[in-house]
């Protein structure tokens, strides 16, 4: 009997029971799970530099090479880079491994109070510049190409700009530029972390750092969560019930969660300087941003750019990433705008085809 | 016996130490010496001269005695205290007295003595706790009112559009998610609900340090070292590790040029260790 011509009291029974089907169903699946099959950034790959806490991973080639010079992929530290392989259907980096892409990764470890004093300096001037050196000295190659992901771009925003020589081209995917154009669009739900951090004064900032040793990863889960609160809210309710259908579903939700629950502290010195001299002070857009006496000029950056956004992303909202077209100082300037928010670009069903093959062609024009 | 009223007999006591011993003085400065020749015209003058001086002497005595029986401190300066003032004795020990008291600190270090002062430490944070915790009431204020007004606005979107109202329990709960979502989301770009997030993670901060305060208190008192000791210590290492970096890239080749290949990782690296730095 199709719906519309039940009763309302046969409607509700009915909508009941399936309920409870879909309940038992989700309950039957959970029991079933276990740890090892919601594994995230299971890629083929091997450790082949490290430095403190700082690891540059290699990754096992599944197609022959179509290009000569490799991408090292640099995360940020506000999450980890392990959402870039999240799991084998949805994975930029297998992706591109698929296209003969010589994929490097770094991962940046999990800071604690001991990490509080490093800056940006220790990861552009440092962990970076070693892990680029390191691939330059093992193929030979003047330059590479690097591929930074949000706060990860604005260290490679950063590296282009002090180390021109090392960069054959430069890919920036969710990056912050301009960190005061996150009303240009006037959309209400984007841009809430610009609007918080403007909030605080720089001795706030410093008080948080000072109590925490770091920036905190549950404050930056909190802040993130406000973001989308009515995600928020329905998520283990709501959203869980609706993976109950399909197992796959299921997996995707929960290995999505991990990503999610994997959230790093922040180093606390770079931390003032992200949310101080680029949130606060938009230095970098400006000008203006001192890296160990040295000014990040972003007109310096002369090899040719490909800068990936997400059309709704509310962290790093369009006009925000954007705004590289006008700072840098390359006329090759290409950009791809992809539906969906910021995790949505990598991790999507829809952007999987998108992403890794703009990025290769992007990239095979420039070999 | 009050503590009061054993101020107040010590004053006593000692007033009239004092008034005695003023006026065995005054005797010792000016003898009476009768019959002695030619002394006599004069000795009545100098009689009333010295009752006059007298009277004036012990009026003053009796002021101060006055003075010293009001003040609460009077137990401190009791005759004993006085002679201790002048003793030699008194400054030969070490860490008696308040001259030496920084000499003692530096000598025997904190005692738990000097943990008393938690007291102050303690006050402090639970006048902190207080400040946090009626700062997070504010924003639950704030948060209140939003959750209140996503619920009328939710109420009349389904009683004003009867005829699109959601007819399952899903449909309700998708319109009140949208509507709720809608709300807070635009509560949270208001200046009030801004500040009341800057207040509540400053006051959570300042209640954090002075936990850290308390904590560094004990950490000295034990002889462990503190979190500022340690963060001091991590710093240096920090800068260590940068100049380390700076002096191995200032001694490290640089990479040969041109001979750009794309080499699969299978067969290097399946025998090649990792080059890690010396640090791990």
């Amino acid at each position: 009997m199709p719906t519309a011509k039940k009763t309302a009291a046969a409607q509700a029974l009915a909508e009941f029971s399936d309920f409870n089907l879909k309940m038992a169903r989700g309950q039957q699946m959970l029991q079933r799970l276990k740890d090892e099959d919601i594994q995230i950034a299971t890629a083929d790959k091997e450790v082949v530099f490290r430095q403190d806490k700082v690891t540059l991973y290699r990754y096992q080639a599944t197609a022959k090479p179509s290009l000569k010079v490799p991408v090292l992929v640099a995360y940020g530290q506000i999450g980890r880079y392990t959402m870039t392989d999240l799991q084998e259907d949805r994975s930029m980096l297998r992706n591109l491994l698929a296209l003969g892409v010589d994929v490097y990764a770094v991962d940046w470890g999990n800071p604690t109070r001991s990490d509080r004093w490093l800056t940006f300096e220790d990861y552009v001037d440092g962990y970076l510049n070693e892990c680029v050196e390191f691939i330059c000295h093992e193929h030979g190659l003047p330059a590479i190409n690097l591929l930074g992901i949000c706060e990860g771009g604005v260290f490679s925003l950063c590296y282009a700009a002090l180390y021109p020589d090392r960069i054959k081209n430069l890919i920036l995917t969710i990056t912050p530029v301009d960190f005061h154009q996150d009303q240009a669009e006037g959309r209400a739900n984007h841009g809430l972390l610009n609007l918080w951090t403007r909030g605080l004064g720089a001795d706030d900032i410093g008080r948080l750092i000072d109590a925490n040793g770091n920036l905190p990863g549950e404050l930056m889960s909190y802040v993130f969560a406000q973001m989308t609160p009515g995600a928020t809210l329905s998520k283990y309710n709501v959203g869980l019930l609706d993976t109950f259908d399909d197992e796959k579903k299921l997996l995707n939700f929960l290995r999505m969660e991990k990503w999610i629950a994997d959230r790093p502290h922040h180093p606390g010195e770079a931390a003032k300087q992200l949310l101080v001299n680029l949130y606060k002070n938009n230095e970098l857009v400006r000008g203006e941003f001192q890296l160990a006496g040295r000014t990040v000029d972003l007109a310096d950056i002369k090899v040719p750019v490909l800068n990936v956004f997400a059309k709704d992303d509310h962290i790093i909202p369009p006009k925000t990433t954007q705004a590289l077209r006008a700072a840098v100082g390359t006329r090759d300037y290409t950009e791809i705008g992809l539906d969906g928010g910021h995790v949505g670009v990598f991790v999507s069903g829809k952007s999987q085809g998108i992403l890794g093959k703009g990025i290769h062609d992007w990239l095979r024009k420039r070999d | 016996m009050s503590e009061k009223s054993d101020t107040s007999d010590t004053g006593s006591t000692w007033a009239a130490a004092w008034a005695t011993s003023q006026q065995a003085l005054m005797q010792a400065m000016f003898p009476v010496q009768p019959g002695v020749p030619g002394v006599m015209d004069t000795q009545g003058a100098l009689q009333e001269q010295f009752a006059d001086l007298q009277d004036t002497w012990q009026e003053s005595i009796g002021k101060w005695t006055e003075l010293v029986q009001q003040g609460p401190k009077a137990a401190a300066i009791t005759p004993e205290a006085l002679r201790e003032l002048f003793s030699p004795a008194r400054w030969s020990g070490t860490g008696t007295g308040s001259f030496d008291a920084g000499l003692r600190h530096v000598l025997e270090g904190p005692k738990y003595a000097l943990l008393v002062d938690m007291d102050r430490k303690l006050l402090a944070l639970k006048q902190l706790a207080s400040q946090r915790d009626k700062d997070l009431a504010a924003f639950h204020a704030i948060m209140l009112k939003a959750w209140s007004a996503a619920f009328e606005r939710f109420s009349s979107s389904v009683a004003s559009t009867a005829a699109e109202a959601p007819a399952t329990w899903r449909g309700m709960a998708d319109r009140w998610l949208t509507v709720l979502n809608d709300t807070l989301i635009e509560v949270q770009r208001s200046d009030a609900f801004v500040e009341a997030q800057r207040k509540m993670l400053r006051s959570a901060s300042d209640h954090r340090l002075q936990e850290q305060k308390i904590a560094e208190a004990w950490c000295e008192a034990f002889h462990v070292p503190t979190r500022t000791e340690m963060d001091e210590m991590q710093r240096t290492v920090t800068e260590l590790r940068r100049q380390l970096r700076a002096l191995q890239r200032a001694g490290r080749p640089q990479p040969a040029v041109n001979h750009a290949t794309a080499t699969p990782p299978t067969k290097r690296l399946g025998t090649k260790k990792p080059r890690a730095s010396v640090r791990s």
